[in-house]
């Protein structure tokens, strides 16, 4: 357990931030080095419980006090180990979960939580720079084929699990870079995206084959798949954005949150990208105060817009845990990401009315009221504000339907999710699901630990 | 009252509503307990009556129980200690506990407790948690079907215990026999406890099981909150009591024919256990009782202590000298307990002045004679005493010595029984005789001159002084972590033969220690007569370097930290 008495000696402490000034200069990952001895006295404060409240946090039921342990006693090697047992991508999860864990941590009762998420980054990074990560290939083939479909945290996990079972894992993905929304979505200075292709590097030499620019449905035949592969995962995520339907929606300057993250991320990569939707210089308002709209929010910053508002329609968290959500629950709290320390303006308990543009169709304001706690209008309190860039971070209703879905003939749940059983097997033999496109929009964590299941669920199949 | 008697002192027992002997503990039946040193702390050490640092060893059984009526003669002295006081006994749940029940049902227990295997603390050791012990279901069906039998349900209350979590699990107890239920992880969980079992390291982060001051400010649990989650088990007992249709709880308790094994024998791990012998239901009579309807009988009416309490009203209101003297038979047992709980409850821990009150008997005393005798009382006893003298003093003088007229040299006779002074706490006792088998076993703090020793004398000891004028039996000192004995070794073989060496050191008595020792057999001599005494006072130059000190690792250890402590400062 590290130290017996650590969480009384240490108190919580994370990287520090680079200066917002200087970080919004460039797409580089905000956090600044940390010392390992101060990363080992945090896993000190450890305290090994007897019923480790984070197992269950974690969807992905990770082993943390394990590993905690071994950080604070240097063994890396084991604590890696101990980390891949239960996540194929700790790097992934390390950087962009919201750490349910730390909400789940004992300590936290009382005390700041363990920095569970730090330990974790670490572990993997380190692994990485000591070349502890290799292929893992399997040792006896199956010689079933499987399909994956979406090449998103979720598919990239059951690719992973079932390539080390022995099957032959072929992974479609629509775009032409691999990693979904991990690629396309998450800003880099969030993620770095050397990230996914090193570790892509290892799904290779497991003997995961990719296909990009494979848009199953459109210019991959769903018959093909179904021919050419024992079984298939529909691991395609929940992209489909929830719209605002409001007068003026139609104007130019009103963009979906996913039209212009990765237009950004492709030109962090190198694309040139015509007609990029640009805040430089712009009043930029985004709709939706999740962290789609944080995203934006820092995106922007980095664009150099004028000015940055970002609105939510519910009512203003508390500053701290809710009692509503007691330990060990997913706290409802307010959450400032790294992207409001940047600047912008944060409101709750907006709903906007309508937009207002200029005689060329171009958005020049925003018209909004205020709500109450159940979402009924305030009269006397519109108010008007000037928008020449409105972003729409206002969720996702399910997976995108017109295409495979239909093709496939998998039924739907009432949230017009992808259906499956508890073995994640969709209506029609052979296909399973995964991910958003089974659960709706969700946590990376959650997309792993559903691809972990399906792939576990699709082994059995295959042996049967 | 656990095996080892820590801070069971008169004070202590007055002061209860119920007392429990607990012969052994359900999660890990058999074993005794081990509290390090390192652990014993200002606060732990003035409760155990022990010193701070030194490890405390609980005996795995009651030294003073051997067999059924030994804890017959238990239960006795602490009724007698404290009347109002209900006695209970915890037995845990194994193969066999029905017959022990009898017994004790018969030893005249108001309450039997039986302990299953289930619950524990987060201390006990994993391999006890895991591997000892059995479900209080098979123990508690065993003995409500034993004690029916043999017309003895009636006369106790059956209580059982062993992770009882919920309503469903009151109403099977009460159908398999129980009338009472202990709970413990539950509530502690409604007050806040989030099981890290790490109650033995002293680091409960929610201030539970922890003496840490800083952990403990953590600790907000509240009184409400148990009695909320005991609303809840409450409820839940009545709704299935309204499915059975019962109206009181009485009429619920011993009926196993309400119990219906299918669904659970019908669960794939269950198949092919039968569970007849659970669910077996003896047919009785219908004058035979079924659950608890009248009290026990104690017995106590005949005890002498109703006559020594007249004769000192006066003296435990007031602290007015008496003295009493009386004929004494061995039926007269625990004699001085109850005048002990009388000037307890009236003068808590403290007791009167020594010597306020002096009874002098004359012949032989029962068993129990001065068990927990309080400060303020002194016992003169001419002729002899059974066993269980002294047991638990606290503060009392005990004096036995032989008839005046008697021809025997007392030093070569046993004056008194086996497990004189076991767990005494404090107080002086001397004996112008030998002493029997397992003298002085777990003394917390009395001082004792003895003219010689069966087997076993000192085991477990952590404090207080023992001087033996005579020869030793074997295994003295077994497990001894405190105080100090002082043996006249004559012979020469003490350090060979008779000494179990294993946690203490054997040195010549040192200069400074001279004084005490030479004090006690003083006292001895003016309290006794004793003429061995006397004789080795006389001759002390000579005597003096036969004597053996022996003198605990840990104890000198700690004893040397407090004088290096006490020179720096």
């Amino acid at each position: 357990m590290g130290k017996v008495t650590g969480f009384l000696e240490y108190t919580r402490e994370l990287p520090q931030r680079r200066d917002p000034a200087v970080r919004i200069q460039d797409w580089l990952e905000i956090y600044q080095p940390f010392p390992e001895d101060h990363l080992r006295t945090q896993a000190a404060r450890c305290m090994d419980c007897g019923v480790p409240f984070c197992h269950t946090g974690c969807p992905l039921t990770n082993i943390i006090p394990d590993w905690n342990d071994l950080v604070y006693h240097g063994r890396w090697k084991e604590a890696v180990r101990q980390l891949h047992a239960t996540n194929n991508f700790p790097e992934f999860t390390g950087r962009i979960c919201p750490a349910p864990c730390e909400a789940a941590c004992v300590l936290g009762i009382n005390e700041p939580a363990v920095t569970i998420k730090q330990i974790e980054k670490t572990i993997i990074d380190r692994a990485f720079d000591e070349g502890y990560i290799v292929p893992e290939p399997p040792e006896v083939k199956s010689g079933k084929r499987v399909a994956v479909i979406g090449s998103g945290p979720a598919g990239l996990a059951a690719a992973q699990q079932l390539a080390r079972a022995g099957h032959d894992v072929t992974v479609f993905e629509k775009s032409d870079r691999l990693g979904g929304l991990m690629r396309y979505g998450i800003p880099n200075f969030k993620m770095e995206k050397h990230l996914i292709d090193r570790r892509l590097e290892q799904l290779r030499g497991e003997g995961v084959r990719f296909q990009t620019s494979a848009h199953v449905g459109v210019n991959v035949a769903v018959e093909d798949l179904r021919r050419e592969f024992d079984a298939v995962l529909l691991a395609g995520g929940s992209e489909q954005p929830r719209n605002l339907n409001v007068p003026g929606r139609e104007l130019k300057g009103i963009h979906f949150a996913m039209e212009f993250l990765p237009q950004q991320n492709r030109v962090c990569e190198g694309d040139s990208v015509p007609d990029q939707i640009l805040a430089t210089g712009k009043n930029v308002v985004i709709i939706g105060g999740g962290d789609t709209g944080a995203d934006c929010l820092g995106t922007s910053h980095r664009h150099g817009a004028r000015s940055v508002t970002q609105f939510e329609l519910l009512p203003k968290p508390p500053e701290t845990r809710s009692p509503a959500t007691p330990w060990p629950m997913w706290p409802l709290q307010l959450r400032v990401e790294s992207s409001h320390e940047e600047g912008g303006t944060r409101d709750w308990s907006v709903s906007t009315v309508r937009f207002s543009g200029d005689d060329h169709g171009n958005v020049k304001q925003l018209h909004a009221v205020r709500v109450s706690p159940k979402l009924e209008p305030l009269p006397g309190t519109e108010f008007t504000l000037d928008a020449d860039l409105v972003l729409l971070a206002m969720g996702f209703t399910g997976p995108v339907k017109g295409g495979m879905i239909e093709q496939l003939g998998v039924n739907l749940d009432a949230r017009g999710n992808v259906a499956t059983d508890a073995s994640h097997a969709t209506s029609v033999a052979g296909v399973f699901a995964a991910g958003d496109m089974r659960r709706g929009q969700s946590l990376v964590v959650w997309a792993i630990a559903e691809g972990r299941k399906a792939a576990a669920a699709i082994d059995r199949f295959l042996a049967e | 009252m656990a095996s080892a008697r820590f801070g069971v002192t008169t004070n202590y027992l007055i002061n209860a509503d119920e007392l429990q002997i607990k012969m052994a503990q359900g999660a890990k039946p058999g074993e005794g307990g081990q509290l390090p040193g390192h652990k014993v702390d200002e606060t732990i050490a003035r409760v155990r009556h022990s010193t701070p640092g030194v490890s405390l060893i609980s005996p795995p059984p009651h030294h003073d129980i051997y067999s059924i009526e030994d804890l017959a003669q238990l239960i006795y002295d602490l009724k007698n200690v404290n009347p109002r006081a209900r006695i209970s006994v915890k037995l845990v749940a194994e193969v066999g506990v029905g017959t022990v029940a009898a017994g004790v049902a018969k030893a005249h227990a108001d309450v039997v407790l039986i302990s299953g295997d289930t619950g524990g603390t987060g201390a006990s050791p994993l391999s006890s948690i895991k591997h000892a012990g059995g479900p209080w279901e098979l123990g508690l069906a065993e003995a409500h079907q034993v004690l029916v039998m043999n017309d003895l349900r009636g006369r106790v209350r059956l209580q059982t215990d062993g992770k009882i979590l919920t309503g469903r699990d009151v109403t099977i107890a009460a159908l398999l026999g129980a009338e009472e239920f202990g709970f413990s992880t539950a509530p502690l969980v409604a007050m806040g406890c989030i099981m890290m079992r790490k109650c033995h390291l002293n680091t409960c982060p929610v201030g539970i099981a922890t003496q840490d001051p800083a952990l403990r400010a953590k600790f907000e649990g509240t009184p409400e909150n148990v009695i909320n989650f005991f609303f809840f088990i409450a409820e839940q007992v009545r709704h299935y009591m309204a499915q059975m249709g019962f109206r009181t709880f009485d009429e619920m308790v011993g009926r196993v024919d309400m119990l219906d094994p299918r669904h659970a024998e019908h669960h794939w791990k269950a198949k092919g256990i039968d569970l007849s012998a659970i669910l077996y239901n003896p047919e009785m009579p219908s004058r035979i009782a079924r659950r608890c309807v009248e009290a026990q009988d104690h017995g106590l009416s005949e005890a002498l202590d109703y006559k020594l309490i007249d004769f000192a009203r006066e003296s435990i209101e007031t602290g007015a000298p008496i003295e009493i003297k009386l004929p004494i038979r061995n039926v007269h047992r625990t004699v001085g307990a109850m005048l002990s709980g009388e000037i307890a409850r009236k003068h808590g821990s403290a007791g009167l002045p020594q010597d306020t009150i002096r009874c002098r008997f004359s012949g032989s005393a029962g068993q129990s004679f001065g068990a927990f005798l309080a400060h303020g009382v002194t016992l003169e006893l001419e002729g002899d005493a059974n066993d269980y003298v002294g047991k638990g003093l606290s503060g009392g003088r005990l004096i036995v010595y032989p008839p005046r007229t008697a021809t025997f040299q007392p030093e070569e006779s046993i004056i008194v029984g086996n497990v004189a002074l076991y767990g005494a706490t404090s107080g002086d006792a001397f004996f112008n005789g030998m002493g029997g088998e397992r003298f002085a076993v777990r003394n917390s703090g009395a001082r004792a001159v003895v003219e010689g020793l069966g087997d076993h004398g000192c085991e477990y000891m952590t404090r207080g002084v023992v001087v033996v004028l005579g020869k030793c039996g074997r295994n003295f000192a077994a497990g001894m972590s405190g105080g100090i004995a002082y043996v006249l070794d004559e012979k020469g073989d003490f350090a060979e033969r008779r000494c179990n060496t294993a946690s203490v050191d054997l040195e010549p008595v040192p200069h400074g220690d001279v004084e005490l020792l030479m004090g006690m057999i003083q006292s001895h001599v003016d309290a006794t007569g004793s003429s061995r005494g006397k004789w080795i006072l006389e001759n002390w130059d000579n005597m003096l370097p036969k004597f053996i000190k022996v003198f605990p690792h840990e104890y000198k250890r700690v004893l040397g930290l407090a004088r290096q402590a006490t020179a720096v400062a």
